[in-house]
C-alpha cells in the first residue's frame, strides 16, 4: 500500500512543491529534495505523494512540464511555475499564514 | 487555466492515452535512476543501491494508479469504463438485471409521478403573473360555525375603497350556465366577474379586450369574454369572433374577447366569463353574501401587513359604516390567504401522504436490489482479492463494486421516467376531478432533476450496502479466506438482516396507513345518507330567468316534467327539488321563526339549508317522516306548509312540538307565515364526512300562489330499476317535447353521484393500497431471498447437524426462528413507526381512529403470515438437505 501523506495538512503539499519550484525548474527527485531542505527535512516526500501532487498541479495549470537532461546527464521530467502557478503560491502563501496566525493564537489563548 | 485549456488536458488524457502512459512510466523509470545514482553516490553498490531505490518508491503500478487517479479527464474515462464493466456484468446474468431493473424503474416512476403531481399542485406558482401576490378573502361567521364564508357586495365595495394594501381587488361568483349554440343546448360553467378581474389576475385576452368598468353596470348591454376552449370548441375558432351575438341563459351576449388559453379562477375551468354588473352606489342587503375576493397586494406590501389592516378595518367597520351586519372582531370577521393554499386546499397533506408512501416503497425495492447485489458482491472476493493484489486502489476497487448499481440505477431511472410519463395519463384518466389543477400536471424540469436526485440517492444506497462490509481488512481477509464460503463475516450478515428487518418495518408502517384509509373510505360510503340512493336517476334542469319570468311558469314546469317523466315505463316515482346532495355548499338563509326565543346564547335564526321541492319528493327519496307527514297533492291548493329535518327541530324546538309552528324566509314583514307539518329524518346534504345541517323544505307547486317565488333550477329524481342508458332517450325526448333549447345537466345515477362526492378519498385509499401491495410483495421477496440465502451458506452446518441427528422439525425450526425472529423485530419497528405518523393521517381518516388497534393486529397478522410463508420454502429446502451431499459440496 501506497503511503499517503496523513502527516502533512490538506493542502500543504501543494503549497510546499509550489514554493519549491519558486527560484526555477527542477525535476521530479529535485522537487523532493528541495522540500526536504525547504523543511529541515520534517517531509520526506515520497514519490507515492509526490507524482499524483505534480500531476495534479500540471492539470490545473500551475506548472508546466519539459523533458530535459539532469545534472547526472539523464532523461528527466522537469518542473516549473507558471505565470498562474505563481499567483497561486501568493494566494496560498497569504491563507498559510493567516491561519498560522489564528490557529497560534488559538493555542496560546486561556 | 482556462476552462478551455483544462478540457484540453482532459482530450489529451482521454483520448492519448498510451502516450500519456508512455511518458508517465518514463518519468517514474527516470525518478528510480536518479535515486540509484543518489545512493550510489553516497556509497552503495549499484545493486543495493538500485534495490533501495526500488523500496523507496513502493508498487510502482500503485503510483501510477494514483496518478491516474489525479489525471483531469480520468474521472470521466473511469466513469465509463466503470459503466462498461457493470454492463458486461450485468449482461452476464440478465436475469438479476431484469429484476433489478424493473424494481428501481417501478420505484422511481411512481415516486417521479407522485412528486409530478406534488409539483403541479402544490409547488408550480398558480398560472398568473406574480401569482404570490394574489390573496384570497372570504367572511367568517364563528358563532354560526362557518369558517369560510362568501363576502356581501357592500361588504366588497367598502373594502376595495378603504383598504391600501391592494394594487385591487376582484370579486367574482360562479354560476353555471346554458349555451344555445350549435346543434345542442348546452351547460357550461361560467364566471361572474368584476370588470377588474382580468387586471387582478394579470392577464389579457387573447383576443379583443377585457371588459371594461361601463361594461360592469346594472342594466348595461350584455357582452362575454369567451374561454379558449370553447372558442375552439363551439365556435371553431373563429378569428372574428369579437363583436359577435351568443346566446347564453336564453339572452343574446355580444362577445369583446377571448381569454388566453388555460386560464382558470379557483378550479372552475369557467368556459365564460361576465361582468358581475354590481352596483357600486347600492350598499343596501348587507346581510347577502356571495361574493368571492381575489386581491392583488401592492408591490411593497407583504401579506402580513395586509391582514393587519384587514383586522384594523373590521375592527373600525361599524363605526365607518354603521348599520346592520357589518364586519366585526367577533361574529363575522374577514380574513385572507394566499390564493394558491386556496385552490389547492386540503389536497396537499394527501399527496404529501403519497410521496411519502411512494418513497417508502422506492427504500423497500432499493433495500432489495442492494440485497441482491450484495449476494452477487460476496461471490466477488477474491476476484477483488486479486484485483488488489495486482495494484488497484481501495477506491478503484470501492468504484468497481458500486459500479453495477450504477448502471442499474441509470436504467432504471431512465424507464422510470417513461413510467411516471404513462402511469400519469392513467392516474388522471382514471381520476379526472379528484385533484385540482390536473390540467397542470406534467414531467418538466423540475420533475427530471427530482427523479435524477432520487436515481443519485438510490445509487448511493446501492453503494453503501457493500461498502459497510467492504471496509478496512476487509481485501485482507478475502484473500486469507481464499475463497471458501464457510467463514463469514458477522457484519455482512448484520447488513443484510438490517436490510429485511427495515423493509418489512416500512412495509408495515405502509401497510397499516392503507389499511386505515381503506377502512374510513368503507366507513364513508356506508354513511346513512338519510335517504335510499340505490336505484335512483337523476339529472339537472334550469330554466332561463329570461324566458321562464313568471314563477307559477316554473313551478308548473317542473310538476308537469316529473308527471311526464313518470309515465317512462320502469319509473316508479318522480321528484324535482333545488339542491342535490351530497355536496351541497351551505346556503345559511336568515328565517323568522316565530315563538322561537332569540339571544346572545341562543342559536341564530339561521337554517343551513332550504330545500324547495314537488310533493311526491320524500317518497321518490325514500326520506322517512319521522313526525307529522310530509308533503301531499293537497298542499298544491292548500295553506302553506314546510317540513324540517331533525337536526333543525333539534336545535330550535328542543322542548316543543316543532308541528304547528310558523317559518318564513327573509323579506319584508308582509310575506306570509308557512306552518311546520312535519319533521323529517336528516339528509346528508354538505357531504357524507359532515354533519347533517339544518334544513328546511318548501313546496315547489304552492311557492307561487303563497310567496310569488319559485326556483329556476331543479333536479329531477327518478325511481326506477332500469339502468341509466336505458331511459337516457326517454328522458331526452320528454324533456324536448316541454322546451327544445334546455339542456340536460349531468344525467346520472345517484350512486354516481355519491360515488363522485367521495372520488379523492378513494383515489387517495386506492393508491396506497396499490403501493402497499407493491410493497408486501417486495418484502416478501426479500425475506425470501435472504433467508434462501442464509439456508444455502448452511448448508454444510445444517448437513452436520442431520449427520449428527438433528430432526428435520428441528432443522425447520431452526431455520424459521431465524426468519421470523427478523420478521418480528421488522413488524415491532414498523407498528411503532405508524404509531409516530398518526398525527400526520388523523386528518384524513374518517370513523376511525389513526391507532385502531384492529387494523393494527389485522396487518402485523397478515405480515406475520406471508413472512410465514416467505420462510417456509427455504426451511423446507433445508430439510431435505442431504448431510453426505453438503459436506462433501465443498
Amino acid at each position: 500500500m501506497p503511503h499517503s501523506p496523513t502527516n502533512l495538512l490538506q493542502g500543504t503539499l501543494d503549497l510546499l512543491i509550489l514554493k519549491s519550484l519558486a527560484l526555477g525548474e527542477l525535476h521530479g527527485l529535485g522537487v523532493s529534495r528541495r522540500v526536504e531542505q525547504l523543511t529541515r527535512g520534517t517531509f520526506d516526500v515520497g514519490p507515492g505523494s509526490l507524482f499524483p501532487a505534480l500531476h495534479r498541479l500540471e492539470g490545473s495549470g500551475w506548472l508546466s512540464s519539459r523533458w530535459g537532461v539532469s545534472e547526472n546527464n539523464r532523461k528527466a521530467k522537469f518542473y516549473r511555475l507558471t505565470a498562474a502557478g505563481r499567483r497561486q503560491l501568493d494566494v496560498e502563501t497569504g491563507e498559510w499564514k493567516r491561519i498560522a496566525v489564528a490557529i497560534s493564537y488559538a493555542l496560546e489563548a486561556n | 487555466m482556462s476552462i478551455f485549456g483544462h478540457f484540453r488536458t482532459s482530450v489529451r488524457n482521454v483520448a492519448g492515452r498510451s502516450a500519456v502512459e508512455q511518458d508517465l512510466n518514463e518519468e517514474l523509470q527516470s525518478y528510480i535512476d536518479e535515486l540509484t545514482a543518489e545512493y550510489v553516490k553516497a556509497g552503495a553498490s549499484p545493486d543495493e543501491a538500485r534495490r533501495r531505490a526500488l523500496i523507496k518508491v513502493g508498487g510502482v503500478e500503485q503510483v501510477k494508479d494514483q496518478v491516474r487517479d489525479e489525471r483531469p479527464g480520468m474521472m470521466f474515462e473511469n466513469t465509463v469504463r466503470d459503466f462498461r464493466h457493470g454492463l458486461r456484468l450485468l449482461r452476464r446474468s440478465p436475469g438479476f438485471a431484469t429484476i433489478a431493473v424493473v424494481t428501481i424503474a417501478l420505484g422511481i416512476g411512481a415516486t417521479s409521478a407522485i412528486f409530478s403531481v406534488i409539483n403541479a399542485v402544490a409547488l408550480k406558482p398558480l398560472p398568473y403573473p406574480a401569482a404570490d401576490r394574489l390573496l384570497y378573502i372570504t367572511s367568517q361567521f364563528p358563532s354560526l360555525g362557518f369558517e369560510k364564508f362568501w363576502v356581501s357586495p357592500p361588504e366588497y365595495l367598502e373594502l376595495r375603497e378603504r383598504s391600501k394594501s391592494y394594487s385591487d381587488i376582484a370579486a367574482y361568483l360562479e354560476n353555471p350556465v346554458n349555451v344555445s349554440e350549435g346543434s345542442r343546448p348546452e351547460r357550461v360553467s361560467a364566471v361572474f366577474v368584476t370588470a377588474n378581474m382580468f387586471d387582478v389576475l394579470g392577464v389579457r385576452p387573447r383576443l379583443g379586450t377585457p371588459f371594461t368598468p361601463e361594461q360592469d353596470l346594472p342594466n348595461v348591454e350584455p357582452v362575454v369574454v369567451l374561454s379558449d376552449a370553447i372558442w375552439r370548441r363551439t365556435f371553431g375558432a373563429d378569428p372574428a369572433i369579437v363583436g359577435k351575438q351568443v346566446e347564453i341563459q336564453g339572452r343574446k351576449r355580444r362577445v369583446v374577447g377571448v381569454a388566453p388559453p388555460g386560464l382558470d379562477l379557483h378550479d372552475i375551468h369557467p368556459q365564460l366569463w361576465m361582468p358581475l354588473g354590481l352596483d357600486p352606489t347600492n350598499r343596501r342587503n348587507r346581510g347577502s353574501h356571495f361574493l368571492y375576493l381575489v386581491g392583488r397586494l401592492k408591490p411593497d406590501v407583504s401579506a402580513g401587513k395586509a391582514e393587519s389592516e384587514l383586522r384594523t378595518l373590521v375592527h373600525q367597520w361599524g363605526t365607518l359604516s354603521p348599520g346592520m351586519h357589518v364586519p366585526n372582531d367577533t361574529t363575522h370577521r374577514l380574513q385572507l390567504a394566499p390564493l394558491q393554499v386556496e385552490v389547492v386546499g386540503n389536497v396537499t397533506r394527501a399527496l404529501w401522504i403519497l410521496q411519502g408512501a411512494v418513497i417508502l416503497v422506492l427504500l423497500i425495492a432499493c433495500a432489495n436490489v442492494a440485497n441482491l447485489l450484495l449476494v452477487r458482491a460476496e461471490g466477488r472476493h477474491k476476484e477483488f482479492a486479486i484485483r488488489s493484489a495486482l495494484g488497484a486502489g481501495r477506491g478503484r476497487i470501492l468504484r468497481q463494486f458500486t459500479a453495477e448499481g450504477m448502471v442499474l440505477t441509470t436504467v432504471g431511472a431512465i424507464l422510470g421516467l417513461a413510467i411516471a410519463h404513462w402511469g400519469l395519463k392513467a392516474l388522471l384518466a382514471a381520476n379526472p376531478a379528484s385533484i385540482p389543477r390536473a390540467a397542470e400536471i406534467a414531467i418538466d424540469p423540475r420533475v427530471v432533476l427530482f427523479t435524477l436526485v432520487v436515481a443519485a440517492v438510490t445509487a448511493t444506497i446501492f453503494g453503501l450496502a457493500p461498502l459497510l462490509h467492504l471496509g478496512e481488512g476487509v481485501v485482507a481477509a478475502a484473500i486469507k479466506e481464499g475463497g471458501t464460503r464457510t467463514t463469514h463475516s458477522a457484519a455482512r450478515h448484520r447488513v443484510r438482516r438490517g436490510l429485511v428487518g427495515g423493509e418489512i418495518a416500512l412495509a408495515v408502517m405502509l401497510v397499516v396507513g392503507a389499511g386505515l384509509l381503506i377502512r374510513s373510505f368503507r366507513n364513508l360510503t356506508t354513511v346513512d345518507a338519510g335517504f335510499d340512493g340505490r336505484n335512483i336517476v337523476t339529472f339537472g334542469i334550469n330554466l332561463p330567468p329570461s324566458k321562464y319570468t313568471d314563477a307559477q311558469r316554473r313551478a308548473q314546469f317542473s310538476a308537469d316534467l316529473a308527471a311526464k317523466l313518470n309515465v317512462i315505463p320502469g319509473v316508479q316515482s318522480v321528484a324535482a327539488m333545488t339542491g342535490l346532495p351530497p355536496n351541497r355548499p351551505v346556503n345559511a338563509n336568515d328565517t323568522d321563526l316565530e315563538n322561537v326565543p332569540s339571544g346572545a346564547d341562543l342559536p341564530a335564526h339561521n337554517i343551513d339549508y332550504y330545500q324547495s321541492a314537488t310533493v311526491h319528493y320524500f317518497e321518490a327519496m325514500k326520506i322517512p317522516i319521522l313526525k307529522g307527514r310530509g308533503f301531499t297533492p293537497s298542499d298544491v291548493a292548500g295553506p302553506g306548509v314546510a317540513v324540517i329535518n331533525e337536526a333543525m327541530a333539534k336545535r330550535f324546538y328542543p322542548n316543543v312540538d316543532p308541528i304547528g309552528h310558523r317559518v318564513r324566509p327573509p323579506g319584508p314583514d308582509t310575506l306570509p307565515w308557512f306552518t311546520i307539518v312535519g319533521v323529517a329524518k336528516n339528509v346528508k346534504q354538505g357531504g357524507l364526512d359532515q354533519k347533517a345541517g339544518t334544513e328546511l323544505y318548501f313546496n315547489i307547486e304552492q311557492g307561487p300562489r303563497i310567496n310569488g317565488r319559485a326556483p329556476n333550477s331543479f333536479n329531477f329524481v327518478l325511481r326506477t330499476t332500469r339502468p341509466v342508458d336505458a331511459l337516457a332517450s326517454a328522458i331526452g325526448n320528454v324533456v324536448r317535447s316541454m322546451d327544445a333549447g334546455l339542456p340536460i345537466i349531468q344525467l346520472r345515477t345517484m350512486d354516481g353521484v355519491f360515488a363522485d362526492s367521495v372520488s379523492r378519498q378513494r383515489f387517495l385509499s386506492q393508491l396506497l393500497a396499490i403501493f402497499a401491495g407493491v410493497a408486501l410483495l417486495l418484502a416478501a421477496i426479500g425475506t425470501y431471498g435472504v433467508l434462501s440465502y442464509l439456508v444455502t451458506e448452511r448448508r454444510r452446518e445444517i448437513g452436520i447437524r442431520v449427520a449428527l441427528g438433528a430432526s428435520s422439525s428441528g432443522i425447520v425450526r431452526l431455520v424459521l426462528r431465524q426468519g421470523l425472529g427478523l420478521t418480528v423485530g421488522g413488524i415491532l419497528l414498523g407498528v411503532l413507526g405508524a404509531l409516530a405518523l398518526a398525527r400526520v393521517t388523523r386528518s384524513l381518516l374518517f370513523g376511525v381512529s389513526p391507532t385502531d388497534p384492529t387494523t393494527y393486529f389485522l396487518v402485523a397478522g397478515v405480515i406475520l403470515g406471508i413472512a410465514l410463508l416467505a420462510c417456509l420454502v427455504p426451511a423446507q429446502r433445508a430439510m431435505r438437505v442431504d448431510p453426505l451431499v453438503a459436506i462433501r459440496d465443498e
